[in-house]
């Protein structure tokens, strides 16, 4: 269990990064999409979620905007900037190695 | 809607950031709530129950607020030495013994008063506190120097003066303190300094005050340059119980160097009671924060009562 909400924490903000990147979102919509595009493994302590967003928001990687919705409420969206893309561009490689090199060792050999 | 708003209210209690930050953030979550809530209707809640578990899933608003104030507790290295730099201008001031130069004197007071008033008037940022410290310095050392006033005079200058230096330091601490106590504590760090230093020389009279100066610069610098230290790494550090740490520590390094410096002109006792003061001038902050807070609960709590 500690296990995996250790690898969860560090791969949050490379997770944020990815989903902003493909559309801009607000908190809440990040939370639903992440449950809906991991088939609800990826399930956020809500409250976790905005201190991450401000950290990436404070190194540069991510910008919020007030928008109103069509039903007149407002949400905070959060864009990528050229930096976050360059970040994400960086960890997606790192990522890509690192699991590669995992599998060949924590999967069985096959044929 | 009850649940939304004690939420909100809790998390406000604990974040101690930036106003313009905090409200975007208490705007950001309670937008989520609002949603979560939304969402929980439509699964088949009653209304106040879904407000209650979208408040509740958010999760403890102190955590949430210990890691937002995190994310902006800690200053760019330029705001650090920025805030640093009235002690550190002070440090250089005796370490070139320099106090009688008046080129040097006016341009670190016009430095301070500007500085100061830019601060206040610009959403009091994390730099400013310090530069207010030595605004209110000088009313402390005036109030000291009082005593040295011939016979009587000394007494009716200290009653008149003493209350009215109090009500200055008590209104702009208390004002600090609505930002965050720990500002308090940190603008009110160089106060038992000055004093001790003052007190060291007024008391050890063996030789002529400007002699005795002269005598001590090197510590008196040292103190302020330690003062200076202590800033950088008070806005560089993000989690509050170090920057808490971190003025206790130097504070008593600082109060030992004034003892070494008057060689035990003030005493033990007098040492002592430096200590002492410094310790509460920390603290003080602190209960004041704990008193405001707990007033306005209670007047929110009697307005929410009292019959619209």
């Amino acid at each position: 269990m500690n296990y995996e909400r250790e690898l969860l924490k560090g791969s949050t903000d490379s997770l944020l990064l990815c989903l902003i990147n493909h559309q801009p979102m607000y908190g809440y919509q990040i939370i639903k999409e992440l449950e809906k595009r991991s088939n609800g493994y990826f399930q956020f302590k809500e409250g976790t979620l905005y201190p991450a967003l401000h950290r990436l928001e404070k190194a540069g990687f991510i910008q919020g905007k007030w928008q109103r919705l069509p039903g007149g409420q407002e949400r905070r969206y959060y864009y990528i900037t050229a930096k976050g893309e360059k970040a994400l561009a960086e960890r997606l490689v790192v990522w890509q190695d690192f699991s590669t090199a995992v599998a060949l060792i924590m999967q069985p050999a096959t044929g | 809607m009850p649940a939304k708003l004690n939420y909100t209210d809790n998390l406000k209690d604990y974040l101690r950031i930036d106003p313009t930050i905090e409200s975007d953030v208490v705007r950001e979550l309670s937008a989520h709530i609002e949603d979560r809530s939304h969402e929980l209707i439509e699964s088949g809640l009653p209304e106040e129950e879904a407000k209650a578990k979208a408040a509740q899933l958010l999760g403890s608003p102190r955590l949430v607020a210990r890691q937002m104030y995190e994310v902006y507790s800690q200053g760019s290295w330029r705001q650090a030495i920025f805030a640093a730099l009235p002690h550190f201008l002070v440090a250089v001031l005796f370490a070139l013994r320099c106090w009688q130069n008046t080129f040097w004197l006016l341009g670190i007071l016009g430095a301070i008063i500007c500085f100061a008033i830019y601060g206040w008037c610009h959403g009091k940022p994390a730099w400013l506190f310090p530069w207010l410290g030595y605004c209110l310095t000088p009313v402390i050392a005036v109030g000291i120097l009082l005593i040295y006033l011939p016979g009587s005079w000394a007494w009716f200058a200290a009653a008149a003066y003493i209350p009215l230096a109090l009500v200055v330091i008590f209104s702009v601490t208390k004002q600090t303190i609505k930002r965050d106590w720990l500002f308090a504590s940190l603008m009110l760090l160089p106060i038992p300094i000055v004093l001790g230093w003052i007190l060291a020389l007024g008391v050890g009279s063996r030789l002529p005050w400007l002699e005795q100066l002269y005598e001590v610069a090197p510590l008196i610098s040292l103190s302020f340059a330690v003062l200076a230290i202590t800033v950088v790494t008070f806005i560089r550090v993000r989690q509050r119980w170090a920057k808490v740490g971190i003025l206790f520590v130097i504070e008593t390094i600082v109060v030992a160097i004034v003892a070494l410096g008057d060689r035990n002109a003030i005493g033990f006792g007098g040492w002592l009671l430096l200590a002492l003061l410094a310790s509460l001038l920390l603290l003080i902050p602190a209960l004041l924060d704990r008193k405001i807070r707990e007033a306005e609960e209670k007047s929110v709590e009697l307005s929410h009562k009292s019959p619209s």
